[in-house]
C-alpha cells in the first residue's frame, strides 16, 4: 500500500538540508561567533568531509565509458565514514590554522577563501581520485529500503539521523563553550592581546577551535553525501555555500548555539520556499523567483543588521553564581 | 630572593622604525617595593612595560625577573611566573561580565583545558567554584562587587581602571606593573586604591607603576625612576628625584 508521501519527502528535503547547514553554522559559530576567527573557507572543509566520506563508503568504481572512476572501493561502514570525514577535515583545518590563524581577521579570511578554492580546483582536476567534474556517484543510503515507500523511508532516516546528530552536537557544544575553556574563547574574541597578558596561550586555543569547527564541517559533508548520494565539486562546494553560512550565523545570532541553528533553518527555508513558489507563481514571475529570493535575503540581512545587529537570538549575558 | 631585586632590566633597546622608543635602558625594582616610573609623554615608559611583560620582544639587552631571564618569553609564560601588567588604556573584555573578566584571569584553572572539561568534570567544577569565590573577594577589595554581573563595557573609565587592577590580582602576581592606575579615578577612590596597593605590598607583593599624578608618586612610592627619550635619567628617593635639575627640566618644570 503506497501512501502519497510526496509532500512529506519535500518537507524532509528542507529539514535535512537545514540540518546540514545548521551543522556548518555551528562549526562557523564556534570559530567566529565565539572566538572571532573569520573562516572564509567553510565550503573547503565541507568538501573535504564529503569526499572523504564518499571515498570511504562507496563500492568499487572503476573507470568505464562515460565515467572516469574514482579512488575507493573500501565500502567502510557509514559511521566510520563519518568519523574519517571529521578526522580528515579537522586535521586539515588544524594544518591550515598553523600558519594563518596568527593573521589579522581580514587576512585570515583571504587565506581561507583561497584555501577553499584550491581544494575545489583540486577536486575538479584530480580525476583519478575524485572523478573530476562528474563527481562521485553511488553513495549508499543510510539504511536500504525497498518497496513503494522506500523514498519516504530513506528521507525519514536521513532526517532522523541528522536530527539526532544535531541534537548531540548542540548539547556537546553547549557543554564545552559554557566551560572555562569556552570563556577563554570569548576572551580571545574580545581582546586577544589582553587574554595573552592574562596568561592564556591564545594560539593553542585558536588551533583547537579551528580543528573542532573543521571537524563539524566535515561531518556536515558526510551527511550531505549520504543525503544526496552524489557529490560534484562545481556547485555544492562553491564559495556561495560559505556566504550562506555566514548569513545564517549573522541572522540567527553569533555566539549563540541556538541562534546558529535557527539561522540555518530560516535562511535555508527562504531558499526552499522560493523553489516551492516557483510552481505556484504566475508564469511571468517563475523565472524571477530565484533572483527575488536573493533580493529578499539581502533585504532581510540589511534590515536585521540595522535593527538587530546581534541576530534573532542574541548572545546571553553569563551571570555567574 | 638573593639580592633583593625583583626585576632587573639591563641595557634594553627597542626601536620602531627609526625611533628608539627604549634605548639602552637599565633599571632595577626592589622586592616588596612600590617603585614609580615617571617621565614625559613618549619617554618609553609604556613600551618598557610591554617589553617586560613579553608583549614586545627587545632588540637588545636582557630582562631578569625573580632570578630568571624572561626576555623573549611569550606573555602567558611570564604571567604564570608571577609578573602581570595592567594597561594604560583599559583592555576590559567588553562583552563579558566583570566577574567573568576576573575568573578568566585565574591561574591554573583546570577547566581551561578541553580534555579536563571532558574527562575531569568534577575537578573542573571544584576549581571553578574556588576561583569564583576568590574573584568575589578581589571584587570586594577593589570595591567592584556591586558591578559583578555587569558587562565590562558598561563601566566608567575609573571603574575600568579598578577592573584592570582586580584582574591583575587574580593572577596572584609577585610583581605588578601598573600603567597609570589612578588616571581618571576620582581622588577619594584613588586614595583608597593606593591604600590597597600599600596593603598588598605589605603582604609581599611588589609594584612598579607609571603615574603622572605627582601626589601619588611623591607620597606613595619608595623610589622613583625617571625616563626620558628611552633611557633612565634619574633614580632615587622621591625627594632626590624632585630636586634633580635634569628631571625638573625635562618633566616636572620649574
Amino acid at each position: 500500500m503506497a501512501v502519497d508521501t510526496g509532500i512529506l519527502i519535500n518537507v524532509g528535503f528542507y529539514v535535512s538540508f537545514s540540518i546540514i547547514f545548521a551543522i556548518l553554522a555551528l562549526g562557523f559559530n564556534l570559530q567566529w561567533g565565539f572566538t572571532g576567527l573569520f573562516n572564509a573557507g567553510i565550503a573547503g572543509f565541507f568538501l573535504i568531509g564529503a569526499y572523504t566520506a564518499a571515498i570511504a563508503i562507496t563500492p568499487y568504481a572503476p573507470p568505464s565509458t562515460g565515467y572516469p572512476g574514482h579512488l575507493g572501493g573500501y565500502q567502510l561502514p557509514l559511521a566510520i565514514g563519518a568519523l574519517l570525514a571529521m578526522l580528515v577535515s579537522g586535521l586539515t583545518a588544524a594544518v591550515v590554522a598553523l600558519p594563518t590563524v596568527r593573521l589579522r581577521a581580514d587576512y585570515l579570511a583571504i587565506a581561507t577563501i583561497a584555501f577553499a578554492e584550491v581544494v575545489r580546483t583540486v577536486a575538479i582536476n584530480l580525476e583519478p581520485i575524485t572523478a573530476g567534474t562528474i563527481g562521485i556517484v553511488g553513495i549508499p543510503h543510510l539504511l536500504e529500503f525497498s518497496g513503494p515507500n522506500a523514498a519516504f523511508l530513506n528521507m525519514a532516516t536521513v532526517v532522523g539521523v541528522g536530527a539526532l546528530i544535531l541534537l548531540g552536537l548542540f548539547f556537546g557544544l553547549h557543554y564545552i563553550v559554557e566551560s572555562p575553556w569556552g570563556r577563554v574563547l570569548r576572551a580571545i574574541r574580545e581582546d586577544e592581546e589582553a587574554t595573552m597578558a592574562l596568561g592564556k596561550n591564545t594560539f593553542l586555543y585558536k588551533i583547537q577551535v579551528f580543528a573542532i569547527g573543521g571537524a563539524l564541517m566535515g561531518l556536515a559533508g558526510w551527511l550531505f553525501a549520504v543525503t544526496l548520494l552524489y557529490i560534484e565539486p562545481s556547485g555544492s562546494f562553491a564559495p556561495a555555500i560559505t556566504f550562506s553560512v555566514w548569513v545564517m550565523v549573522i541572522v540567527g545570532g553569533a555566539g549563540n548555539l541556538r541562534g546558529a541553528m535557527v539561522g540555518a533553518f530560516v535562511v535555508y527555508g527562504l531558499e526552499w520556499l522560493s523553489v516551492q513558489l516557483k510552481d505556484l507563481a504566475p508564469d511571468f514571475l517563475k523565472e524571477a523567483i530565484p533572483y527575488l529570493r536573493l533580493v529578499v535575503v539581502g533585504f532581510l540581512l540589511i534590515i536585521l543588521i540595522i535593527l538587530r545587529p546581534e541576530g534573532i537570538l542574541r548572545e546571553k549575558k553569563r551571570v555567574l553564581r | 630572593m638573593g639580592d633583593g631585586q625583583m626585576l632587573q632590566v639591563k641595557k634594553v633597546r627597542k626601536s620602531f622604525g627609526g625611533i628608539n622608543a627604549v634605548d639602552d635602558c637599565s633599571l632595577t625594582v626592589a622586592e616588596q617595593s612600590v617603585t614609580g616610573l615617571i617621565g614625559p609623554n613618549g619617554a618609553g615608559k609604556s613600551t618598557l612595560f610591554n617589553l617586560v611583560a613579553g608583549l614586545y620582544r627587545p632588540d637588545d639587552g636582557a630582562i631578569w625577573f625573580n632570578q630568571r631571564r624572561i626576555d623573549g618569553w611569550p606573555p602567558y609564560e611570564i604571567v604564570r611566573l608571577g609578573l602581570t601588567k595592567t594597561w594604560q588604556i583599559p583592555h576590559e573584555l567588553r562583552n563579558m561580565t566583570v566577574l567573568e573578566n576576573l575568573v578568566l584571569a585565574a591561574k591554573r584553572n583546570s577547566g581551561e583545558h578541553l580534555l579536563n572539561v571532558v574527562f575531569l568534570p568534577g575537578q573542573v567544577k571544584r576549581d571553578e567554584t574556588a576561583w569564583r569565590a576568590r574573584a568575589r573577594e578581589v571584587l570586594k577589595l577593589t570595591q567592584l562587587e556591586a558591578l559583578a554581573n555587569e558587562h565590562a563595557k558598561g563601566l566608567s573609565g575609573g571603574q575600568k581602571k579598578l577592573l584592570e587592577l582586580a584582574r591583575a590580582l587574580m593572577t596572584d602576581p609577585t610583581l605588578v606593573l601598573l600603567d597609570e592606575p589612578v588616571a581618571g579615578v576620582n581622588p577619594t577612590l584613588a586614595a583608597s586604591l593606593m591604600d590597597l596597593i600599600e596593603r598588598l605590598r605589605q603582604e609581599g607583593r611588589t609594584f612598579f607603576l607609571i603615574e603622572h599624578d605627582m601626589n601619588v608618586v611623591m607620597n606613595r612610592c619608595d623610589r622613583v625612576i625617571v625616563m626620558h627619550q628611552g633611557h633612565v635619567i634619574a633614580d632615587g628617593t622621591p625627594a632626590s628625584v624632585k630636586a634633580n635639575p635634569a628631571v625638573i627640566e625635562s618633566y616636572l618644570g620649574g
